[in-house]
């Protein structure tokens, strides 16, 4: 067990995590040269080309150390974002330390601070890792001075890498011997073992990548899983090289996965704790949580057809998601869909890349809700994140709307401008600190709400790329939150309809209005596009009619292409979606409900 | 309206002219005297052979020659194919009401009594426009003084209507300049007058400078303002429209043939190009295109565009016909709302519930609400029934509005 270094890279996105991963992989020899390709932890196709780690993977590496001896040591990815906070957290209970990468040129950011506190809350030690100083742009020194003021962490502990070129791996490979802990644990003491992340294989049903704290686990041991209570027999453990390599056996302090026949990950909880159905351990490793789902959005198929096609989808992705969840729902405008739950925007952003480009599915997504809770005047509550099942608001007593804490980081020059995008939100209590020199660190409390629409660009264009935005959930507070409905000549488009604070209701029905009024096209009347709280009317735009589309031509008695020209309009009218006499073509819903801030400024 | 007509009407296409229109997408050619007479014997020749196969007994009272420019032909050779009509095709008697296009330019007093005799009572004049700048852009071959004086000789002649036909919408064109042309059209008194859009079709003269970035179509918007100056200046000076570009001085001087294709009544097509509808199964039931308008099924062919196979196919002793379609109810019902919403007359709704079960209002409730609240349509209940008419703001959009309905027929 004093050979084992369980540890993961904490890193922004885009610092270099997967690139240093790679190095290590490769100087470990755990990979053939000619089996390599970049950026071997983060298998998804769509990973690769973002940057970002969505599903933490792992992998044991044999490492000889300089002083002769061999170590196991056991790479833990964890997810790079902060909607998966809690697959982040199950990676680094797993660990003893963690190698906390910080760019060269780009010093630290909001997200390294947020995930440094989790790793040092939960014990582990750190090692900071200065990666890309071969960049023109590295600025040694002031990162340095970034580690010893903003994390208080001993800057002259850090190791300095260029991942790119392989430059101090070395190096960083003797620090994790010699300044990570081994693990402990009693390999004779009942099975605890933490699931820190499951895979799903074709043939062999769920993969449960599992860390022993205590025990020893071989096949066939009747296992149970102490939070699910589900029982399942082992068929097979082992480790994670690159392919799974059966070992015969894992004990106390080691990191590796476990076939169980189980057949979908669907049931399984990621933080769970397996124990021996024979021999229970009395407690489960601590902290466990449920994940739950906080940003709803209903996903329709563009073509009515592919609605078969999006639940296959659905069921696939959830195989290997377990933090996705969905059920079906229904828009009279959009047809069939499903109401999706999220662990955040960039969850609901893969979900919806994965769904169109690993299942070709085009599709429209309804503006991204929160699920508020309310109190009727009956006193009885309710959970709504969808618009259409918000009740009639004479009935509603009160409603409380989610919370986050917001940390965002910026150079000083754009303090006030961040301030201001906060107060903009309904940000309270905004707080802020000063980093090492020209850098700050603004807190801000938000409406979870406020977030969803736009704030990460507008922050970004605000800060001029500089600013970096982290958030975790705070509480549940009262919230003025109105119902705003879209109508297109008087009739309720339901899927536009959304749930919003009241202040932001008109500027958001307006801007629905604007984007649709633009995207609708003309057509032989005049159109009133309109955005009502109940019967109130709050905006309103017009789309002119056509003046003339007819041409007055005389064609003898040739009616018959006339008559095909006009069954082709008549079918190119079918894909679009008919609201009362209005057709609406897809390409609007899409442009409505994007949710990105363009040319509507100008 | 006139008396409804439910009598077939013939038409012969000529396709010729003396020079090729650079706007003009029909089937035309320039073509010398010996290419002429071979035309003539072959038209005459299909004349039998189209009558082999046409179902209708009833005779047909109007026969339309058009073209191309039929007045290129000499009045003689009209005649012979006239006579070849008269032998094999029912005509109405004692005369059907014969139609003829012609170029101002080839307007004489001599030749008006010639066409006279034959039993020509519209003359159509391909006038387009009586400005200069507008006439060359047209590349046409005669002069705005030509055209005036081609529709007064026309008139001393005795025509029962003479038509003018203008072309308007030309790239740069203003509103003054259309509405000088309006004026000039309206001081002849011509009894009929028809306004055509210039389209620019891409297999043109025209659509080929378009293409080139020279000329562009005029925009949407001015279209739209010459659409609806043409139909107000018109109605007050007392042309008012029947159809979308058809303006007739009093309900005689409208076309009793054109009509024919709008409201689906048999007609016949001879010549290279032309078109032929009959009602019901063809060979499967003549006759059984009765007067009571149960349209059921309906049989529309065409003959071979081009002269040479046309010609070719002729001489064989084959029909010349290159395609076909059979119209179900959907289609007819199709075009019954496509056509009828571009007259002024509308469609006849107990006659569309009564020919395709299915109440056109009622199905398409809040389009329709929409369309009158937008002053585009109206419903009108008279003594003939109830009828969906649309307004000059709707016949501007006729085709986007056909194309909006929804017929769910049973």
């Amino acid at each position: 067990m004093d050979n084992i270094r369980n540890f993961c890279i904490i890193a922004h996105i885009d610092h270099g995590k997967s690139t240093l991963a790679d190095r290590l992989i490769q100087r470990c020899g755990a990979v053939e040269a000619r089996d390599f390709r970049d950026q071997i932890l983060d298998s998804m196709d769509l990973e690769r080309e973002r940057g970002i780690t969505i599903k933490a993977n792992s992998v044991t590496l044999p490492y000889t150390a300089k002083d002769g001896q061999t170590y196991e040591l056991n790479l833990i990815d964890t997810p790079g974002h902060v909607d998966f906070s809690h697959e982040v957290r199950r990676s680094l209970m797993s660990c003893e330390g963690a190698l906390l990468v910080i760019d060269a040129s780009q010093g630290v950011e909001a997200q390294t601070v947020a995930n440094l506190y989790l790793a040092m809350e939960l014990g582990l030690e750190i090692v900071p890792v200065i990666n890309k100083i071969d960049l023109p742009s590295a600025d040694i020194d002031r990162v340095m001075e970034e580690i010893d003021r903003d994390l208080a962490l001993d800057p002259f502990e850090a190791v300095q890498v260029s991942a790119k070129l392989g430059t101090g791996i070395d190096d960083l490979l003797e620090a994790i011997v010699h300044k990570l802990p081994p693990p402990t644990g009693d390999p004779e003491a009942p099975l605890r073992a933490l699931l820190f992340d499951a895979q799903y294989d074709a043939y062999r049903g769920a993969v449960l990548l599992v860390r022993l704290f205590d025990g020893t686990l071989r096949a066939p041991t009747r296992i149970r899983l102490m939070h699910s209570g589900e029982e399942h027999k082992v068929e097979e453990v082992g480790c994670q090289r690159l392919k799974r390599v059966p070992t015969g056996e894992l004990s106390a302090g080691e990191v590796g996965y476990v076939l169980a026949g189980i057949k979908s990950l669907s049931g399984l909880a990621i933080g769970d704790t397996l124990t021996e159905a024979e021999r229970p351990a009395a407690e489960p490793v601590p902290g466990y949580r449920e994940a739950k789902p906080v940003v709803f959005s209903s996903i329709y198929p563009m073509e009515t057809n592919d609605y078969g096609d999006l639940t296959k989808a659905l069921e696939k992705l959830k195989l290997n998601d377990t933090s996705l969840t969905y059920e079906k729902d229904s828009s009279a405008a959009l047809g069939f869909g499903f109401r999706c739950g999220f662990l955040g925007l960039l969850h609901l952003d893969v979900i919806q890349e994965r769904l169109e480009r690993e299942h070709s599915l085009s599709l429209i997504l309804s503006a991204p809700s929160v699920r508020y809770r309310v109190v009727l005047n009956d006193s009885s509550e309710i959970w709504v994140d969808n618009p259409t099942f918000y009740p009639d608001p004479t009935s509603i007593k009160e409603v409380f709307e989610p919370y986050i804490k917001a940390t965002i980081m910026t150079p000083e020059r754009y303090l006030g401008t961040v301030m201001e995008l906060c107060r903009e939100r309904r940000g309270v209590d905004t707080r802020f600190n000063y980093l090492a020199a020209g850098r700050m660190e603004v807190l801000s409390e938000l409406p979870l709400a406020e977030v969803l629409f736009d704030f990460y660009d507008r922050l970004k264009s605000l800060t001029q790329g500089y600013g970096s935005f982290d958030y975790e959930l705070l509480d549940y507070r009262q919230a003025d939150a109105v119902k705003v409905d879209i109508l297109v000549n008087g009739e309720k488009v339901d899927a536009l309809s959304q749930l919003v604070h009241r202040e932001s209701a008109r500027p958001r029905a307006l801007k629905y209005c604007e984007r649709l009024a633009r995207t609708i096209p003309r057509q032989q009347f005049k159109i009133a596009i309109q955005g009502a709280i109940g019967g109130q009317i709050i905006a309103r735009t017009t789309i002119n009619p056509f003046r003339k589309d007819v041409t007055a031509k005389c064609y003898g008695g040739d009616i018959t292409r006339k008559r095909k020209l006009l069954e082709k309009q008549k079918e190119g009218k079918k894909k679009m979606k008919m609201v009362g006499a209005v057709e609406i073509p897809q390409a609007a819903f899409v442009a409505v409900l994007r949710t990105e801030d363009d040319e509507d400024e100008g | 309206m006139t008396v409804p007509s439910r009598q077939p009407g013939l038409y012969l296409h000529v396709p010729f002219c003396s020079a090729i229109c650079p706007y003009c997408d029909f089937a035309v050619m320039r073509a010398g005297e010996s290419i002429r007479r071979r035309f003539v014997d072959c038209l005459i020749a299909e004349v039998p052979l189209a009558a082999g196969a046409w179902p209708d007994p009833r005779p047909f009272d109007t026969v339309y020659f058009g073209g191309g420019t039929p007045s290129l032909l000499p009045p003689e050779d009209l005649a012979r194919v006239l006579d070849a009509c008269r032998t094999h095709l029912a005509l109405a008697s004692p005369a059907p009401w014969v139609f003829l296009e012609a170029n101002p330019e080839d307007v004489t007093a001599d030749a008006c009594a010639a066409w006279r005799r034959l039993g020509v009572r519209t003359l159509s004049l391909g006038v387009q426009s009586f400005e200069g700048e507008a006439l060359r852009f047209l590349a046409r071959r005669h002069t705005a003084a030509q055209a005036r004086v081609a529709v007064e000789v026309a008139h001393a002649a005795g025509f029962d209507t003479v038509s003018v036909d203008l072309i308007f919408g030309l790239p740069d064109q203003t509103s003054e300049a259309w509405l000088r042309d309006l004026q000039a059209a309206v001081a002849l008194a011509p009894g009929h007058l028809s306004c055509y859009q210039l389209t620019i079709h891409a297999r043109t003269q025209l659509g080929v400078r378009a293409a080139r970035g020279l000329i562009a179509e005029l925009p949407d918007r001015d279209q739209a303002e010459l659409f609806d100056l043409t139909h107000r200046f018109l109605a007050d000076a007392g042309w008012p429209a029947y159809e979308v570009s058809n303006f007739a001085r009093g309900p005689d001087h409208e076309s009793r043939h054109n009509r024919k294709y709008w409201d689906h009544t048999p007609y016949l097509g001879l010549g290279p190009s032309a078109h032929s509808f009959a009602v019901g199964g063809m060979a499967a039931h003549p006759g059984r295109a009765d007067d009571s308008g149960a349209v059921a099924a309906g049989h529309r062919w065409w003959n071979e565009p081009r002269l040479r196979p046309w010609e070719h196919r002729v001489a064989a002793g084959e029909r010349p016909v290159a395609g076909e379609e059979r119209l179900g109810p959907l289609a007819l019902a199709t075009e019954t709302l496509m056509l009828g919403l571009r007259t002024t007359a509308g469609v006849d709704l107990d006659g569309f519930a009564a020919r395709y079960g299915l109440d056109l209002v009622a199905a398409n409730d809040a389009l329709v609400t929409s369309l009158v609240r937008e002053g585009r349509l109206c419903v009108r209940s008279g003594p003939e029934g109830r009828r969906l008419v649309p307004t000059v703001l709707g016949l501007a959009v006729a085709d986007g509005l056909a194309a909006a309905f929804d017929l769910p027929l049973p």
